[in-house]
Order: C-alpha cells, then structure tokens, then sequence
C-alpha cells in the first residue's frame, strides 16, 4: 500500500513565557493508504500536537513531513489550507458545525472552498449524507440534531472531498456509550470501504477498533504497535 | 479566490446580518447620515442645475448685451467707471449695421427706479426698450402684451411689468389695465413678463418695461449708458455676431487698432460662472459634512466587525480546517462588512426621498420660491447608484482591519477559542 503520511523526526516546540515546552520530540511514523491508525496517550502526551501536525493545522518546529510526496513542513498558510481542503477530513470531539447552518450546508461547505459548483456540490453533500445514514435530516440546524447525528454530519463532512485521511479527535468523547459505537461502527464501515482513519483518543475501548495503536508518552512515540484484537480486517 | 466562496460570503454575511438585526441595523445610522446628504445634496445640485437651465431657456443663451459695464465680477470698477457712456446715437447706429443679427435693440435702464401703485411703491429696475424687444424671449409676456411700434414711436405712457413686481403690486392679480406710476409719471399697465429668475437672478423679474421715448420723458437721456441688446438667432450664430458687433462698435465709438474695446459683450455665461460658485459651496459643505457622516459611520462599522470576528472565532477556526484560505475569511468580511453598508443605503433612501419631497413642498408651499416647481420631487437613480457605491466602498474601508485579523488567526488557536 502507498504511503500517504511520512513524518521524520518532527518536533514541536511551544514558547511558554521563558519556557521551551517540548510537545513532541523526535516522532518518525509513517502511514499508509487504508490503515487504521488510533493515536493513544494520556493528556499532555502531545496527541493534540501531533493531531494538529498530522492535519496541516500547524507545522513542525523541526523535522520533515511528507504528505503524500509533498513536504507540508514548509508550505505556506494557504497551501496548508489546499492540502486540509483537499486530502483531510476532519470530525471534532466537540463535532464543530456552523450552527446556523443546515446539515446540508454544513457538509457542503468543504465543497465551497474546492471552488465546486452549487449543483455538484449539493448532490454530493447530500450522497455524504446518505452514507452516514441523514438523508432525512438534511434541512435540520445542528442544534435540531441529537449528539450522535451532529457528529454523523461531521463525519459527512469530512468524507465529502473524498480525503486521503479521515482524522479524527475523540469522536466519541461527547457522546453516550450507545451513541459512541454507533459512530465507531461508521468509523469501521468507513475503513472498510477503503478509507484511511486516524484516530486520536485517550480511552483504550476505543483504540481497539483500531488496527494500528500507536502509543505516546512525553511527546515522543512509546509504542507503535499491530492490533491483533482488532474485530474485522478489510 | 474561488468564485463559489463570493456566494458563500454573502451567505454568511446575511445570515449574520439577520441574526444581530437590531444591531445591524443602529451600527449603520453613520452611514445612513452620509448616505442621506450624499443624496440629497446630489438633488439640491442637480435642482439648480435644471432651475438655471430653465432660466437660461427662456432668456435665450443666443443674447448679447452690449454695455458699458461688464456683468461677471472681476473687473476694475474705476476703469469701467471710466469708460465714455454709450450715447441712444450710437445704441441705434449698432442696431441700423447689425446684418448677421436676428434683432438688435437699444436699450436704457435705471436701477433703482421708483413705480407707486396706490400707497404700494417699490423699488425696481425701469427698462426703457423698443417693441422689438418683445419678441425676444426676455421679453415674453405672460399675460397682456408688448408694447407695440406705435406706441413706441408715440411715446405712449404704457408699461409691461416683471412677474416680481406684478406679485408685490397685485398679489391677486388683475394688474392689465391699471394706472402704475413710475418715477411719478402714470403708465398704463398692459402686460406682464413670464416668471424668468431664480435666487440671484431675482432683479429679473422685479423690473418694469416702458418705450424709449417714454423712457426718455421720465428720465430723460442726459448723462446715461445706454445699452444693446442683441439676439443671434441661434447658440452657433454668436460667434459671427459678437464679431460683427464688436466691429462696428469700435467703429462708430472711434476705437484705434490695438486698443482695447471701451465696451462690454455680456452673455449669458456671465451667470454661468455664479451658479457654477453655488454649486461648488453646496458641494464643499455638503462633502465636509459626507466625509464626517462617513467617518463617524466606519468607525462603527470597524467596531462591529471586530465584535462579530472575537463572536465567530470558532466558526472561523471550522473554516480554516476544512480549507478556507486567508483571502476567503478576508473575503468574507470585507462582504459583511460592505453588506452592512448597503443596507445602511437602503435605509437612507426612503428617508432622502421624504426629505427632498418635503423640502420642496415647504419651498415652493410656506416660502412661496415656486421657481422650486421645475427641480424633481423625485431622487435620481444615478444618485441612489453612486450613494451604494460609496457605501460599499466605506464597508470595505472600515471591514479591512477586522477582516485582516480574522484572515491572520491561528486555525488551532481559532478552534480552542470558546
């Protein structure tokens, strides 16, 4: 399978006041096309940073990162938006919906800044939404939307540009135990069609629908291991 | 730029909008003040313009008054003051030479004139003038008639009255007929002249017009200028009038080659040049008080804009991740920003509209000034396009800093923001 991801000795270092905060030191990891990756760790571990990195939110301090060939870690801020545009889905633990807009729009709105036309990007939006199982709730506001919906529309979201990744922080993390499996069981179905998941959570229920765990500590990788457990290979 | 994301801004920009109505809508009482005096300082331009092109219709821009003094400012007074009087001989010399011209008419006045009607006097030009000049648009009575040739060569003690002195003598008409009498002698009034002037060309209309020859019976032709009115006949004839008329009144006034004329060729330009100076003062108040107005306004505007960029961080930190670039927040913003504008134009317009109106009912109403009847009631749409334009181009103005922020904000700082 093609490497989509290639992070090679990346650090982030954050200026705090006097202080250097090491976020992440030294992470190498690669992934390729159609893993199942969860990203593990307890807070401060640096998930969140390399979340971020992982997504083109932000840049190294030093090291490189490939993304699919090309070397994100010097690329301008616009660049960093075509390339999250282009390739990364996001879906938040707190789901991050425009609130006044319908979940139609809210799905479309990647569309947008792809520079899509109105009717493609509607019959699109509304084939995402299909797939995560709203084609009913279409014309709903977020705030008309139960927990686990508001996050089937980020999911829709962040599968509409057809990404190289789907990158997920805490999906489940607002939702009640029923609620969560659901979405986890989307997660899986997604990843069987063919997509490439990374997962960031902190709750090790979780990570095991990963096929991938990768474990850190102190900003560095402590672990990155081959999940055997995992309940379905594709 | 993608040309989907305009869309999309005005999108959000009105659903913002709708959202903070309220809001919105005070935010935009600065620009509402601008836009109003925009507009309607455009009307009261364009207003004079038309009551200046009506005026100047019916005097006739193709007039040519030959004087000893020169009518637009700027002059040496002492060296008009010193120039030879234009003696009635060399008035009627002019008008028996003049070929190219329509009409040439002779003509003596008195400023300051007394005419009494009963115990009424007031005090106003007398035009001592030919039958002739009735023809001329000058001359063009409303109601009655000119005086005829032979009245003019009788002397007849006949008068046609201004519409101004025909408003202050009989304010309820029914002036045809009556004795008036000027400088003390009777005159019989058998016309009045059509309502001609407006603001500064108000002596028009407050003059009255009697033959030459009785002209010269009340005043007499001792020490006085006369003057020549010319007609070309047409706005392109003047040049070759005014030639031919210069010529001969250097001839017959014994003017030797390389002096300068000891007369005046006054047109009707003259005036051009005072209506031009109102309209730039109403311009320069009127853009002082536009510039401030507008001043005023975008700081409003700015402050709103930042309180809807701290309000909306979250929703900007969602945009950038999903792939919006620097220029489309920018965009967005500068769109609310401007949209506000356009709609602090579009509050302006009715009240303009109500403005204008009643100005000019209350003008041409309460004050009388029905010379006012001929402006618009209406606002010009030409005016209402450029009033949104300028308020477009002060929305983008005053959204500029706000949206600069909010384009430069950190996607990770934006998406933790609470």
């Amino acid at each position: 399978m093609a490497e989509i991801i290639d992070i090679r000795h990346i650090a982030k270092i954050y200026e705090m006041g006097d202080e250097d905060v090491h976020a992440l030191e030294d992470v190498t990891l690669t992934i390729k096309q159609n893993e199942y990756i969860a990203v593990m760790g307890p807070s401060g571990s640096g998930k969140s940073t390399l979340m971020n990195m992982l997504g083109c939110l932000d840049t190294p301090t030093s090291g490189t990162y490939l993304f699919k060939g090309e070397n994100v870690s010097e690329m301008s801020d616009d660049d960093l938006a075509e390339i999250r545009n282009r390739e990364i889905g996001f879906v938040f633990q707190t789901f991050n919906l425009l609130p006044r807009a319908t979940s139609l729009h809210n799905v479309e709105l990647p569309l947008v800044y792809s520079g899509i036309r109105s009717k493609e990007r509607i019959a699109r939006a509304e084939e995402a939404l299909r797939q995560v199982g709203l084609s009913d709730r279409m014309d709903h506001k977020p705030n008309e939307l139960s927990g686990g919906q508001r996050q089937r529309v980020a999911i829709a979201r962040a599968l509409v540009t057809h990404p190289s990744i789907i990158l997920a922080d805490e999906p489940t993390g607002n939702l009640d135990t029923k609620t969560g499996q659901d979405i986890m069981a989307l997660f899986m179905d997604l990843w069987h069609a063919g997509n490439t998941v990374i997962l960031v959570t902190h709750e090790e229920e979780v990570a095991q629908h990963a096929n991938r765990i990768v474990r850190l500590r102190d900003g560095r990788i402590e672990s990155d291991t081959v999940n055997e457990f995992t309940n379905s290979v594709p | 730029m993608k040309i989907t994301e305009i869309g999309e801004s005005v999108r959000i920009a009105l659903s913002a909008l709708r959202i903070n109505l309220l809001r919105s809508v005070l935010t935009t009482s600065g620009v509402v003040v601008g836009v109003v005096l925009v507009v309607v300082m455009g009307w009261t331009i364009k207003g004079l313009d038309s009551v200046w092109e009506r005026t100047i219709g019916i005097i006739g821009r193709d007039m040519l008054y030959i004087d000893k003094w020169n009518w637009s400012g700027g002059h040496n007074w002492k060296k008009l003051e010193s120039r030879k009087d234009i003696t009635l001989k060399q008035a009627l010399l002019l008008a028996e030479r003049m070929e190219s011209a329509d009409l040439t008419v002779p003509l003596a006045r008195k400023w300051g004139g007394t005419v009494n009607y009963g115990s009424k006097q007031v005090l106003c030009g007398v035009q001592g003038t030919t039958h002739e000049y009735g023809t001329t648009p000058a001359g063009a009575a409303s109601e009655g008639r000119w005086f005829n040739s032979i009245e003019d060569a009788r002397a007849a003690d006949v008068v046609v009255i201004g519409y101004g002195i025909a408003r202050t003598l009989f304010p309820d008409g029914g002036s045809i007929g009556k004795i008036l009498k000027v400088h003390g002698f009777p005159f019989r009034i058998i016309g009045v002249v059509e309502k001609r002037g407006f603001l500064f060309m108000d002596f028009i209309d407050n003059q009255v017009f009697i033959p030459l020859s009785s002209f010269q019976k009340a005043y007499g032709f001792f020490d006085r200028s006369f003057s020549v009115a010319i007609k070309a006949g047409s706005e392109q004839l003047l040049n070759i009038v005014r030639d031919e008329a210069v010529g001969h009144m250097r001839e017959i006034r014994n003017v030797p080659p390389g002096r300068e004329d000891d007369f005046s060729v006054n047109e009707m330009e003259a005036f051009d040049q005072q209506v031009s100076t109102i309209r730039t003062v109403i311009w320069i108040v009127g853009i002082g008080l536009t510039v401030l107005a507008f001043i005023v306004g975008s700081i409003g505007i700015m402050n709103i804009m930042f309180v809807s960029v701290t309000e909306r961080t979250r929703e900007i930190g969602i945009r950038k991740a999903i792939g919006a670039r620097k220029r489309s927040i920018l965009l967005q913003f500068l769109v609310e920003s401007s949209t506000l504008c356009v709609i602090g134009a579009l509050i302006a317009m009715p009240i303009s509209q109500v403005i204008v109106a009643a100005a000019r009912s209350i003008l041409i109403g309460p004050l009388e000034q029905d010379w006012v009847s001929v402006v618009s009631p209406f606002i010009q749409i030409d005016l209402l396009l450029i009033a949104v334009g300028v308020s477009i181009v002060v929305g983008l103005l005053a959204g500029l800093i706000p949206a600069r922020r909010a384009s430069a904000l950190d996607p990770v700082d934006a998406l933790r923001f609470e």
